[in-house]
């Protein structure tokens, strides 16, 4: 057991020293051309298909206007943020995209680990090979149709309330779809039951590529189950982990528009409503094409997602962890 | 087997046989949905089985229509060819991206995390891509998204975790990058690719809003989704007429998408994404031994 | 591996090839092939239609439509402004203006001196209700306009409904107030308290979700008497010429409405689910025949009913086979006042112009002239009535006075979705009438037609009628025959409120607070102290901007009415 925690831990020093910036010289630097002139063109895509129509961000500062084009559009400055940030509802619906988003990031990462590995410890192929397979069928369900069927479960006569009943939990249906506090429990369940399975795949992914070796050495020192998973299981997986919790805490603003737009009704919808149902109720709808506000919002969830993601990059750095740049 | 084992093992197939039985629900829910007549199904209360059978569903959304033929060669070619140029320029970025010697490693990377938030929205990509004359051609589903960070940084970390010591030797004996990437590190990363792969082909396949967006005065680049998608927003157009009403027309009056419509087109849409999974499938869950890599 | 890689490389040639090589040999049409986008939901048709094809024969032109997609109208008209591609003939809905803004629509002038069939579509005081800033006409609204005379048999309009069954069950009684709609719906409900198939009734239900919470919200407006404006009552107590802006939301009627709901609800006799369902869950509910009472729009809930209702049931605890629509649960409308004996509008007689929408030409369409001249044709009766009846002795009959008629099988044929994709071809966005036809014996659209009205009706229905006095829908509503006010429907103005104005900031907020609010007022186990707090709440937003601005329209119409 110890030999291989001191194994990781030496790899684990090794990978930090390399991880230090390689000096620039021009020997360097003509050993590396290959990966720079590569790296170049992809800059050039990039800049191109990213970067170039950001330059639609000056639609922010203006009262855009499609006919009168980025030029003629008169410009108002910091007009459309005042509206946004003055705006009551617009402060709740940050509360309440915000709170969702970090409920699933959360919730989805730890369950699908979590399923991962125990589908992992399952020795029989064809069971486990049977249980993933249906594990991800959900996702390619549209939000839809999984609503339809949670809606369904929920309302006065469906089955929860039906149980509920009959197990004289309540002795009247409990409306759970009126109840803001249920809202976000529902919207993190419903996630969780349509995504574990085709989140667990990446880390499905990563599981194989762990050495057998390290597994084989820890049982010899008399390792068992929980031990294995603990210091070989979920180490190997930490780069992973970490990766992706680092990406995904960048898309915490993006908490979704379809589940909650469906799911919501005027009664909980001062914490159904998230940044995109916002941006359509008051920008982007047959009364309004303003696109200037959805665009000021949309600058604003940038800046939140770019902020989270250098400051978790940064305490990756500094606590040795694999980071996104 | 230790008694701690065994305990183990009989928990953890129950709880998921519990979790297998719980997500398959909905997916049975859809498929008996399905195979259920139209007008029976709007009352709801189907479950399992259907209550009424019928085979219209199937036939409505399959039927002998051009713009499902076309929709669907589009679509195997979008899926096939944006799958492989996708994986091939995400898997080439990732090599330069986890080669710890790079110079540019750390700036390249930030330069694609920031596309990963960073969007202009709508508008002026549709006037740049109209600049590139993307709008209306068939390459407007290849291009544009070939290259995806979060793809290439899920690709990156495991790449990351290929001992430095195989790219060291075969440098010795005198192997370019180029050699590395395609003879090394390829072969080694192939359970991040096929995963990679799904990611992609599932996105391919899915994928209808460029083609609503990009495409829509051009027919013969229509997506299978899009038809679909088409078809279940549709309404009965005979109804033409005006509402007193508060708003629309009297044809978005019938916009309720049979239930069932919508469920067959869900089943087939899923059915080929069923089908290609086994194969990438045991990559990922057989594991793979990585020969040769130990210390 | 290599072979492998090396395979899918000369794969994805021949693919990239054969995709070139599909784009390159677009078959040739005999026709001129123009291209329409509705901002609506709708369904294709097939590229072989039947109709499309007679119709190219005798036009030279074939239209292919294309449909809202999984996009709001206005993201959908903003996307194709901004690529640049736009079809040949358009209709915008909402988005209308702006095309006009964008300078992507083809003036109308012109061509309605050219082509007399469009010219007659409207009078010169109603073509100018269509003139934009530059004084020009750009597009037209199609619906609802009659030919010659008002025939209207239905009633699409909003009404607060009953099932032809409990009607029945207590002898018809004269039903003018909420007080007596929601008692016979208790004593039916008491007395019948379940269906064939054992399950409970709902004596009341109500739709909230999204904009559709009109259901729930502007009943009062009709209980005073007004028509649907939509937004706001508009009061002419003091004259025609001197409108006042009233607000709906406020009234005592209102709050004597909600309160009524509120004590129902609390009795039960409201589904207690009515505030979170949704729209198919609605429609589902409905659909088992078990709801006996609703406020809505015809449209909104009819037309999905109509084939569960007539499906043979045999889930019966007697064991023996039924359908909904003959044991009576077809809904009847009721035009309701909040006290017994008022006139009221829940039906508008006469065509209601929204002069927001219509269809236009592009400037992208190569051959406008054409275009117009087709947009003409259509209304020609030979090829309106392709459109609308179909073709003879194929989808209707003609007896010996002139006068067409369908059979069962005919009926049935034109409701089929996959029927109306491969034979019928509406196009139903372009220019249409309603009305008398023009050879004066039948009516331009077989819904219209009396015997054909009549044919579609249910026993218990025919029944109710009768027991009426009333010939159709209409009758039954028994709404006050006027003129339209030359505002009338305001609706069509808060429909495109932006919100860049203080009154559009405070209509969306109007909403906001009533969708959160009245739901709760309606569940409350106290009601006055919640309808306190909703009264605080929409007061806050300031309504009084949004009935400024309404008022400042309505003398703005009016004016223009007499210019």
């Amino acid at each position: 057991m110890e030999n291989t925690v001191s194994q990781a831990e030496k790899l684990k020093q090794l990978t930090e020293k390399e991880l230090n910036k390689p000096k620039f010289t021009v020997k360097e630097f003509k050993r590396q051309w290959i990966l720079v002139v590569i790296s170049a063109l992809y800059v050039i895509y990039g800049i191109i298909f990213y970067y170039l129509p950001l330059l639609g961000w000056i639609m922010a500062f203006q009262n855009f206007k499609y006919h009168e084009g980025f030029t003629g559009s008169k410009f108002v400055g910091f007009d459309k943020f005042k509206f946004l940030f003055s705006d009551g509802t617009f402060l709740q619906v940050i509360r309440n995209t915000f709170a969702m988003g970090v409920l699933n990031l959360f919730f989805g990462t730890v369950v699908a680990i979590a399923f991962a590995i125990l589908l992992n410890e399952v020795r029989n192929r064809h069971f486990k090979k049977a249980i993933q397979t249906i594990s991800y069928l959900p996702h390619f369900l549209s939000w839809i149709i999984v609503v339809s069927i949670v809606h369904d479960a929920l309302t006065s006569t469906g089955i929860i309330n039906e149980l509920l009943l009959k197990f004289g939990i309540v002795d009247k249906a409990y409306p759970f779809l009126a109840k803001p506090g249920w809202f976000w429990p529902i919207v993190t369940l419903s996630n969780l039951w349509k995504e574990t399975g085709w989140n667990a795949i990446i880390y499905l992914a990563a599981i194989t590529a762990i050495d057998p070796c390290l597994y084989e050495s820890a049982s010899i020192d008399g390792a068992g189950r929980f031990q294995k998973m603990r210091y070989i299981t979920l180490p190997s997986l930490r780069p992973t982990i970490m990766i992706l919790l680092i990406m995904n805490l960048g898309n915490v603003l993006n908490a979704g528009f379809e589940l909650q737009y469906l799911l919501g009704n005027g009664l909980v919808q001062n914490v159904s409503k998230t940044i995109d149902i916002y941006v359509l109720d008051w920008a982007i709808n047959a009364r309004n094409l303003d696109y200037s506000l959805g665009t000021a919002a949309g600058i604003f969830k940038t800046a939140v997602s770019l902020t989270l993601i250098v400051i978790a990059n940064l305490i990756a750095k500094h606590k040795g962890d694999e980071r996104l740049f | 087997m230790a008694r701690e084992d065994v305990v183990f093992t009989v928990f953890n197939t129950i709880f998921l046989i519990l979790f297998a039985v719980v997500t398959l629900y909905p997916v049975l829910n859809t498929l008996a949905y399905s195979f259920n007549d139209g007008n029976d199904a709007v009352r709801g209360g189907v479950h399992l089985w259907p209550r009424k059978w019928s085979l219209d569903n199937y036939k409505e959304i399959l039927i002998e229509r051009k713009g499902i033929r076309i929709g669907a060669k589009i679509t195997v070619y979008r899926t096939v060819l944006g799958t492989i140029t996708s994986l091939a320029a995400n898997a080439l970025l990732s090599f330069i991206l986890s080669r710890k010697k790079f110079l540019f490693k750390s700036s390249l990377s930030l330069f694609w995390v920031i596309t990963m938030y960073a969007s202009g929205g709508l508008i002026p990509v549709m006037i740049l891509y109209k600049y590139l004359h993307l709008t209306d051609s068939f390459w407007v589903y290849v291009v544009p998204g070939m290259v995806s960070a979060f793809n290439v940084m899920v690709m990156r970390t495991y790449m990351n975790g290929i001992p430095d010591s195989l790219e060291e030797s075969a440098q010795l004996e005198g192997a370019g990058y180029m050699r590395i990437f395609w003879s090394i590190i390829t072969p080694l990363c192939k359970p991040v690719y096929a995963t990679i792969a799904l990611f992609v082909a599932v996105y391919h396949w899915n994928a209808w809003f460029d083609a609503m967006l990009y495409n829509r005065l051009s027919p013969e680049y229509t997506t299978l989704q899009f038809e679909l998608q088409k078809l279940l927003t549709s309404v009965s157009a005979s109804t033409g007429g005006q509402t007193s009403g508060t708003t629309v027309t009297e044809a978005a009056a019938n916009k309720i998408t049979p239930v069932t419509i919508r469920a067959a087109a869900s089943i087939a849409t899923m059915a080929p994404i069923i089908a290609l999974y086994p194969f990438l499938q045991r990559y990922f869950v057989t594991g793979l031994t990585i020969g040769g890599v130990k210390e | 591996m290599k072979a492998k890689k090396l395979f899918s490389l000369a794969l994805a040639a021949v693919m990239v090839a054969s995709c070139v090589a599909a784009a390159g040999c677009g078959k040739k049409s005999k026709y001129t092939e123009f291209t329409m986008f509705a901002a609506m939901a709708g369904k294709e048709k097939d590229d072989n239609n039947e109709i499309m094809e007679l119709i190219a024969e005798k036009t030279g032109v074939k239209v292919k439509e294309t449909w809202l997609t999984g996009q709001d109208a206005g993201e959908a008209i903003g996307s194709i402004i901004a690529s640049g591609k736009l079809p040949d003939f358009i209709d915008g809905g909402d988005g209308c203006v702006q095309l006009y803004e964008n300078k992507m629509l083809v003036a109308w002038d012109d061509y309605l001196e050219k082509y007399p069939n469009l010219k007659e579509m409207y009078t010169e005081k109603e073509w100018d209700q269509f003139r934009m800033s530059d004084g020009k006409i750009y597009w037209a609204n199609v619906f609802g306009n009659h030919y010659k005379e008002d025939t209207t048999t239905g009633h699409n309009g909003e009404a607060f409904w009953i099932q032809a069954r409990v009607l029945e069950w207590d002898g018809y009684p004269d039903i003018q107030t909420l007080d007596q709609y929601f008692d016979l719906l208790e004593r039916y409900a008491a007395a019948n308290p379940t269906m064939p198939d054992g399950t409970p009734v709902i004596p009341y239900t109500c739709l909230c979700e999204d904009w559709k919470y009109y259901c729930l919200e502007n009943a009062p407006m009709f209980l005073d008497g007004y028509p649907n404006d939509g937004c706001v009552i508009v009061n002419v107590d003091a004259g025609v010429d001197n409108p006042k802006i009233v607000d709906y939301n406020t009234t005592e009627t209102a709050k004597t409405y909600f309160a009524k709901l509120n004590e129902e609800y609390n009795k039960g006799a409201i589904d207690p689910d009515f505030a979170t369902q949704t729209y198919d869950e609605y429609i589902a509910k409905l659909s088992t025949g078990r709801v006996l009472g609703l406020c809505d729009q015809y449209w909104d809930f009819a037309y999905s009913i109509m084939g569960p209702f007539a499906e043979e049931r045999n889930d019966a605890t007697d064991g023996k086979a039924y359908r909904l629509d003959k044991i009576g649960c077809d809904y009847v409308p009721l035009g309701l006042t909040i006290e017994a004996g008022m006139e009221q509008e829940w039906h508008s007689y006469g065509d209601e112009l929204n002069k927001a929408s219509g269809c236009a030409v592009t400037t992208s369409c190569k051959n406008p002239d054409l275009a117009f001249e087709f947009l003409s044709r259509l209304l020609d009766q030979d090829i309106h009535d392709l459109r609308f009846w179909g073709i003879k002795d194929v989808d209707y009959l003609v007896d010996s006075n002139g006068m067409y008629y369908r059979t069962e099988e005919m009926r049935e044929n034109w409701k089929s979705d996959s029927y109306n994709a491969k034979h019928c071809c509406q196009y139903s966005y372009m220019p249409q009438w309603r009305g008398r036809s023009k050879d004066g014996i039948n009516y331009m659209m077989p819904d219209e037609q009396p015997a054909e009205f009549l044919a579609t009706l249910s026993e218990p229905l025919k029944k109710c009628f009768e027991a009426y006095g009333a010939g159709n829908y209409a009758d039954m509503v028994g709404s006050r025959v006027c003129d339209q006010n030359p505002w009338y429907p305001m609706w069509s103005w808060s429909n495109s409120i932006s919100n860049e104005t203080a009154g559009g900031i405070a209509w969306q907020k109007m909403g906001e607070t009533k969708h959160y609010w009245l739901p709760k007022v309606v569940m409350s186990a106290d009601f006055e102290t919640d309808w306190a707090a909703y009264m605080d709440a929409y007061n806050a937003v300031h309504p009084e901007d949004f009935l400024a601005e309404a008022q400042a329209e309505c003398e703005k119409r009016l004016a223009d009415s007499k210019t």
